[in-house]
């Protein structure tokens, strides 16, 4: 017991309450991913004590995963990538009137997510490092033409156009150094193309920018219109349903997030997918179903907990996020790895039971933040829209000072606005630019590795299951989403 | 805004015990900015953190570290040039600006700056897992040797000075070995580990975790002569392969600084390094001390711009 005093006496608990509050802000915020939130935290900590620091960075992680979820029911636009996937049932959840019941949703999946994800961490942390540790480059290339598949259910009933649109992210995604041999492609000179487009500023062009584009044109919110302006917690009843969709999210993300690469995003993508599958309304899907949030949604709070993994045990860093916790974790003179748990254990219980205090944290926080943003959104359209954009284009700004980020980040909004003129879905768009780097730079090293011989994918043990799964699933989906209509 | 932030907390710092304060001109500026292209966290911002820690008491004024990212380098680098060459504003560098100076058309290319100091070398060593036969660097080429086109090398990223080091082992040994490059070095160390690499090449920073847990062996260390914290690890040069990688940290300011203010730069650093408190820090690092002043910075930077150039021309990575 005198552990746990010790783990939650100091400055651990408000640093789990700021951490979680600025990480709900920072995901909320589109264009300020975790890791950029978790970053501008970090020479913050410099003087902490050590548990406390990196308590208060892992809280950033798991508040900001959850914050994305926010703006994604709310106005279409998620806040992280992570929570591109939540914008389809969340969104369409809102538009009938039932944000309030989205919003609990989201929360308490994620709670969920979060809860289940810890669990893993502190029980199965050696086992699952072992995992993480069997990936060769062929097993990775498997795992993202996995993500890939789900394609078919993305596409929203035209699978021409929503491989069109994933060919379109693959094709940004080779913007920048040449993954194997260094050449700069497409960038035009410019060193600001030599490190590739960034995912979450295409993500902030086509959903925050294409969407105020959309609400422009279309006429102001009628004043009789009914919108229910209260946060509603799941009944009993309900989370009984969503129980099979949670299930699943914990699964996939416990998967992605240990394997080091597309973490949350894929993970979400793929519990949507496979929520719907399992789904017994799987015909609600895409038309407002709660499960359709709460799979996302515990799913890529699952991965802010099975991120660790790797990091913890082995010392290698899965993430982008993981890595900020890296360089916390270095500041301090803690070096993560094998020998962390020997030689810091005090600091490895402080960050379980931190992470425990930032669950509750998101809870909490949760039920006092969201009616506040539900009345928010229900403000006179023209300023909303106004407010959003200047918000948004500030925070693309910020980030690196960039006009050319911001530049970016227009350009994909009037594509995406042309694309959705065009009844083209941009989801696949978005899951072609998030994997296509890993796609294309683990099929290359797989093939520098075999000295050009394409077998390689297929004696690769993990490699060839993962394969195998990718092709039964999109058969399946293809012939759930497009055979039975012929 | 953000830089305002993070340019507050530095000057926030704690002031360590003050050591004595030189009898000699006070510095012009106050406070000094050294700005990185690195994120929070990253390389060379925790090295300037750690470094103004211990310069603030020597050279008597406050110092601000200020993340500039983007562009690879080529903001930050810009952004320093365009300063007052008055001694108010440094560039922390590394290999990395030379390199965007070669793959792009950056606003400012490397030699846009004035080089003020050389610091440090960070050394490179090759390393394999522990259940792998090699014992020294050695053994793993003569094994490539006699088997040429059959290893498998890992190095992080592809314009990476670790890459341009494997590629020229390759021409020493004749292996014909594949060299596989990666996006950082987390992905390699999982490729050593798991088998798929029959050798990796990193900093001994980022495999300090793996070697402490006994996962992985040193084969060798890519520096003029070994290291103090490693005495029993011989060099690749001692083992019969001429391959030295240099791989500095230093600091570079706009051009038109006054010779008096790099005077006092170097005197600054000299008696930083020479400090126990922080040789502690740099050695636990593995960090090799250099100084080398404004003159000899500026024919070193020359000369490393020059081999990286001329490597990247012979891996066919520019024309």
């Amino acid at each position: 017991m005198d552990h746990i005093a010790s783990a939650l006496g100091g400055w651990t608990v408000p640093a789990a309450f700021a951490g979680c509050l600025w990480g709900i802000f920072g995901g909320a915020l589109p264009g300020i991913s975790p890791s950029i939130a978790m970053a501008l935290l970090l020479p913050f900590t410099y003087g902490m004590e050590p548990v406390t620091a990196i308590v208060l960075l892992a809280s950033v992680y798991v508040g900001a995963e959850y914050g994305g979820s926010i703006p994604a029911i709310l106005i279409r636009t998620p806040g992280t990538n992570a929570s591109a996937a939540t914008t389809i049932d969340g969104y369409e959840m809102a538009r009938q009137g039932k944000a309030g019941e989205a919003l609990g949703i989201s929360l308490v999946s994620g709670l969920v997510g979060g809860l289940f994800g810890l669990a893993v961490l502190v029980l199965a942390t050696e086992p699952l490092a072992e995992v993480a540790l069997a990936f060769t480059p062929m097993a990775y290339f498997s795992l993202a033409i996995l993500g890939l598949s789900v394609i078919a259910s993305l596409s929203g009933g035209s699978l021409l156009k929503g491989v069109i649109a994933a060919c379109l992210g693959l094709l940004v995604a080779t913007i920048g150094s040449d993954p194997v041999s260094g050449v700069p492609r497409f960038t035009f000179g410019s060193p600001d193309l030599l490190g590739g487009v960034r995912p979450i500023l295409i993500m902030v062009g086509l959903f925050a920018v294409s969407e105020m584009l959309v609400q422009i044109g279309e006429p102001a919110w009628g004043k009789a219109e009914k919108r229910d302006t209260r946060l509603k917690l799941p009944s009993f009843g309900m989370q009984r349903r969503l129980f099979r969709a949670q299930a699943i999210g914990c699964g996939i993300g416990t998967f992605e997030g240990v394997t080091p690469g597309a973490g949350g995003t894929v993970a979400a993508f793929m519990a949507y997918n496979e929520a719907k599958r399992w789904s017994k309304q799987p015909e609600e899907f895409g038309k407002g179903s709660p499960e359709g949030v709460a799979a996302p949604e515990s799913a890529n709070n699952v991965v802010t907990a099975t991120a660790l993994v790797p990091l913890l045990s082995l010392g290698i860093p899965g993430s982008n996020s993981a890595a900020i916790l890296l360089g916390g974790f270095l500041i301090h003179g803690l070096q993560p790895g094998p020998m962390l748990f020997e030689k810091a254990p005090e600091v490895v219980a402080g960050l379980y039971w931190g992470l425990l205090l930032a669950n509750i944290a998101m809870l909490l926080l949760g039920l006092v933040i969201l009616t506040p943003a539900l009345w928010l959104v229900n403000r006179p359209k023209p300023y909303l829209i106004a407010a959003i954009l200047a918000l948004v284009l500030s925070g693309v700004f910020a980030i690196e000072q960039s006009f050319f980020d911001v530049g970016i980040v227009l350009t994909a909004g009037v594509v995406g606005y042309l694309l959705r003129l065009a009844g083209v879905p941009t989801l696949p768009l978005v899951l072609g630019v998030v994997l296509g780097f890993m796609v294309e730079s683990n099929y290359r090293r797989s093939l520098v590795i075999s000295f050009g011989d394409h077998w390689v994918f297929l004696q690769d043990p993990v490699s060839l299951i993962l394969l195998s799964l990718a092709a039964l699933l999109t058969a399946w989906s293809l012939w759930r989403e497009f055979g039975r209509k012929t | 805004m953000i830089g305002r932030r993070l340019a507050l907390s530095a000057a926030l710092l704690p002031l360590l015990p003050t050591a004595p304060l030189r009898a000699q001109m006070r510095y012009p500026v106050n406070p000094v900015t050294l700005i990185t292209h690195s994120s929070p966290g990253g390389g060379s911002d925790v090295f300037l953190r750690e470094l103004i820690k211990h310069l603030q008491p020597v050279m008597g004024v406050s110092f601000a570290v200020e993340n500039v990212r983007g562009g690879s380098g080529a903001t930050a680098v810009a952004r320093v040039a365009r300063s007052a060459p008055n001694g108010g504003t440094f560039y922390a560098t590394t290999p990395t600006y030379i390199q965007t100076s070669y793959l792009s058309r950056p606003e400012v290319r490397w030699d846009g700056l004035d080089p003020m100091a050389i610091v440090f070398l960070d050394p490179e060593v090759i390393y394999t897992r522990s259940q792998s036969s090699f014992r020294t660097l050695k053994e793993a080429m003569d094994a490539a040797k006699a088997n040429p086109g059959r290893q498998r090398w890992g190095a992080a990223n592809p314009a990476s000075l670790e890459r341009i080091a494997m590629e020229r082992l390759n021409r020493l040994t004749g292996a014909r070995a594949a060299v596989v490059s990666h996006e950082g070095g987390a992905d390699l160390m999982v490729g050593v580990l798991n088998g798929t690499y029959d050798v990796g090449i990193g900093e001994i920073q980022e495999v300090k975790a793996q070697l402490e847990a006994g996962r992985i062996r040193l084969l060798g260390v890519l520096t003029e002569s070994r290291l103090p914290e490693f005495p029993d690890l011989p060099t690749a040069k001692e083992q019969g392969l001429d391959l030295v990688v240099t791989k500095f940290r230093g600091l570079a300011g706009p051009k038109g600084i006054p010779d008096d203010i790099a005077a006092m730069w170097e005197q600054a650093l000299r008696t930083v390094l020479a400090s126990p408190a922080y040789r502690d820090v740099y050695t636990k690092e593995a960090l090799v001390p250099v100084m080398l002043g404004r003159e000899q910075a500026r024919r070193f930077t020359a000369q490393a711009a020059e081999d990286i150039g001329a490597a990247l021309r012979e891996m066919g990575v520019i024309r």
